[in-house]
This record gives structure tokens, sequence and C-alpha cells, in this order.
């Protein structure tokens, strides 16, 4: 029989991990960010030539695994408790591993597209293997077993299964690559980076929009139709798509395309509107990042589109160029920002009451002209590098803006470690205790 | 609201909810950490999903 009178004033921690297990890979993640940015910069020439030089190689996988992917394997250890009810197995020890299997696996994976050596490819895709078979085992046990009843948990469970699908096609790459094995690169290639940022990352983000949007921009919800639609339309796509283009059957390429570009389209315009019937009265940097990020996406399908339907030949490799910098310096960056100025204050914030009254509130941990400055800065980057598929010397700028750019948003990060840290009132239990 | 607004009230309306009366919620998301405290403290609940995405969740004392 519960007490009356005096029942919960607690916020519930049990079922969240520790600070440090998300801290770790969101503080890394702009070290990767950065590193992309100078590696652009030097290299410009050969990022902007082709998609499959070893330098646009080298810096697409430093922004995938380093700084996307880190971002993502961090935020969904953290999320999945409050977002489907269900918490990682071992989630202190997955956070330690694969915080250092992916970072390991990422150098070595630079380091063999940058000539260090056919091993090197091995050696990533072993680490890389291991690494995130645990995770994706591990992240896909906690979803199975999850019982949430809305959109978010379907379209987390599609995204955690592409993710396996990219690794092991990944994975063949790079084994292929370092042994010798007679493996269909291009059409692997194609297939993974499909798998990698539509079927895992669009997923993701359509999942974890569904929570975070309504919760952070105080919107309504998503439609339940429209949110259960969307991340099997993006499968069906994906579907059409991997049969069409390994095969050469241009129109089923082309109907999985439009399929993608479709539901990519809806999601974008559905959190437009979403975000323009908020009913915040402050201005907030984040939903400028979530504009920015929406935009990104659909210059992204746009240009995806053109290069299925009448592209030009000479136009080719500068419109692949662009719809990289579109998808993987432009929107899932932004996406990515957006969601972790509101995701770390919370985080901040959540473990600093449960010392007890007199926490910071959400917005005084980080503030807004931190992030306001990084918006701005990322935003130039991206137009810069955007305008380096006409010339490398303003992708060797833009290159130098986006690592600008992870160097203010690490810089942001640390302020809100170190509000925590500042914090000396012991550790407790839930407080106020329960009658 | 934003978090942790939406628990506070809710667990301060709880503290006034007079024996057999019921408390509903109407949320836009599913709320697993309100739900680990009410089960803690003999609570039950039901939640529905409306498709316009509003959660509605019933909260009664268990006997």
């Amino acid at each position: 029989m519960p007490h009356r009178g005096c029942v919960m004033t607690a916020l519930a921690l049990d079922e969240s991990p520790p600070l440090h297990a998300p801290l770790r890979f969101f503080a890394t993640a702009p070290i990767w960010g950065a590193a992309a940015g100078v590696l652009t910069s030097l290299r410009a020439e050969r990022v902007t030539a082709s998609r499959w030089t070893p330098e646009a190689f080298a810096v697409v996988h430093v922004l995938a695994l380093g700084f996307m992917l880190q971002v993502m394997a961090g935020a969904l250890l953290q999320l999945l408790p409050v977002a489907v009810g269900s918490a990682v197995p071992r989630v202190r020890l997955l956070a330690r591993v694969s915080h250092a299997g992916l970072n390991a696996g990422t150098l070595l994976l630079v380091a063999a597209f940058l000539g260090a050596g056919p091993g090197w490819f091995a050696a990533a895709g072993a680490v890389l293997l291991a690494t995130l078979a645990a995770y994706v085992g591990a992240v896909g046990l906690c979803l199975a077993r999850a019982r949430a009843i809305g959109p978010t948990l379907p379209a987390l469970r599609l995204a955690v299964l592409a993710l396996g699908v990219t690794v092991a096609l990944g994975v063949t790459l790079a084994l292929g690559l370092g042994l010798g094995w007679p493996v269909p690169i291009v059409e692997l290639v194609h297939l993974h980076a499909a798998w990698g940022v539509l079927g895992f990352g669009l997923c993701l983000v359509l999942g974890v929009a569904y929570l975070v949007v309504p919760m952070f921009q105080l919107t309504p919800a998503y439609p339940v139709p429209v949110a259960r639609a969307l991340p099997l339309t993006v499968f069906a796509g994906l579907g059409l798509w991997s049969v069409g283009v390994p095969l050469g059957v241009e129109p089923v390429a082309f109907a999985g395309a439009a399929v993608l570009a479709a539901a990519t389209v809806a999601f974008v315009a559905q959190t437009l509107l979403l975000l323009a019937s908020s009913k915040r009265r402050i201005r907030d940097t984040t939903a400028w990042y979530w504009r920015l990020g929406l935009c990104c996406l659909l210059l992204a399908a746009a240009s995806a589109s053109w290069l299925h339907v009448g592209c030009p030949p000479q136009l080719r490799a500068p419109l692949e160029y662009a719809t990289g910098v579109f998808v993987l310096a432009g929107a899932f960056p932004a996406l990515i920002c957006g969601m972790l100025y509101k995701i770390v204050p919370f985080l901040v914030w959540l473990h600093l009451s449960r010392r007890g009254p007199g926490a910071p509130l959400m917005h005084q941990v980080i503030g807004e002209p931190g992030p306001r400055v990084q918006l701005v800065t990322h935003a130039a980057a991206v137009i810069a590098l955007a305008a380096g598929a006409a010339s490398p010397l303003l992708a060797a700028f833009g290159g130098a803006l986006f690592a600008a750019s992870k160097v203010l948003l690490g810089l942001n990060l640390v302020v809100a470690i170190s509000v925590y840290r500042s914090d000396h009132r012991p550790a407790g239990p839930a407080a106020p205790a329960r009658c | 609201m934003m978090p942790p607004d939406p628990m506070r009230r809710t667990l301060a309306a709880l503290t006034s909810l007079p024996d057999g009366e019921e408390l509903t919620l109407l949320l836009y998301r599913e709320p697993f950490p309100l739900y680990a405290l009410l089960d803690r403290e003999g609570y039950v609940h039901a939640t529905e999903l409306e498709r316009d995405g509003t959660y509605r969740i019933r909260i009664r004392l268990g006997r």
C-alpha cells in the first residue's frame, strides 16, 4: 500500500546509465569532427575530385564512424531506458568496450585509407566487427525486450537492424581489401553507404525525433500513422534500391530512390510543421539546428534524386560530392548538435538534482551564446563545403570552418562537464527520500 | 512542459488523489521513468496511444 501524501518526488534514475557512459562518446566526437575538417582542408583537391578517392573515403569514415556513430552509439545507451523502457544489459562495460573499439577501429581504418597498407584494413575490419557486433547484439537484445507501444520502438529496431547490415557489408569490404578476397567492391560500397546513411542514420533520426522534438521543442506529437509509416517506407525504398543498383535494373533502382526521397521529404515537412507550431515562447538555438539539418536533408534528397534522373556525366562527380556534404557534413551533424545541446544539459541537471536542491537549471548548463556561435560557424562551413564542388579552395575553407565548428562544440560540452564536476555535493540517493 | 515538469506535476497530483479516483495524463511520450516510480509505489497504470500521438495514461491506487 503506498504512503499517501508524501509519495514520490524523486526522479527515477535507477534505469539510467552513469553519466560517464554516454559522455565519453559525446566528448570524443568533436575531436573526430574537427579531424574531418582538417583532413578536408589539407586534401581538398582529392576529397572533392571523386567520392572514390582514398582521401574522400577517409573523410567520410572519420565523419561517419568517428563523429556520427560515436554520438549515436552513446546517445542510444542513454535514451533507450527513457525512450522504450528497456535498459541496455551490462551498459557500463558495453560503453567502455564499444567506445575503445570504435575509436581504435576508426583510427585503423582511416590510416588504411590514407595509405598505411592492406593489413590495416584487415585489422580495422576485425576490431570494428568485434566492437559493433557486441554493440548491436546488446542494443538489439534491449530493443527486443522492450514493450513500448509508440512509433519510436519500431523505428529504432529497424535502425539497429540496418546498423548490423551496414557493419556486415563494411567489414566484408575491409577484410576483402585487407586479405585480398575477391569482393565486388563497387556494389558493396553502394549498399554499405545506403544502409548506413538511410537504414541506420535516417531511421535512428526518425525514432529519436519522435521522442525529442515534442519533448524538448514543445511541439505536438508526430501523427501516429505518419510516424509508423516513415521507417517502413525507408526500408521499402532501401530494399528496392538494394536490388536495383547492384543488379543494374534501372527502373527498380529509380523506384527505390523515389520512395526514399519521398520518405525524406515527408519527414522533413512533418518536422518543420511541428517546429512551426512549437509552444516555446523563447527562441531556442537547438530548433535552428533542427531546421538547418532538415534543409540539408532536403537538399541531399534533391541532389541524390538528380543523380538518378538525367544528371549529365560531367556533373556526376561534383553532385555526388555535394550530396555527401549535405548528408554527412550538413544534415546529421546539425541534427546531432541540436540533440546534444538538449540531452547533455538534461543529463547534467538530472544527475546533479539527485544530490538535492541547488542543481543548475537546464538552460544554465551551457547557455545560449556558445551553441549560437557554433550554429553560425557550422552553417557557413556547409555552404563553403558545398561550394567546394566548384572549387577545391572553397572546400578547403569549408573544411577549416567545419573543424572550427566542432572545436566550438567540444568547448561547449566541456562547459557542461565542468558544471557537473564543479558541484561538490556528495552523490546520494534520489532526493528527497520517500516517506 | 519541459522535463521534468510533467513528472513533478503528476507526482504532486497523485499525493492529493482521493481514494477510488483515477488520474489521467495526456502526454506526447510514454513516461517510462514515471512507470518505474508508480510500480514501486503500488500504483497501477494503463496506457493508450491515440492517432494524434497523444498517450493517455490512467493511474490509480493498486489494491
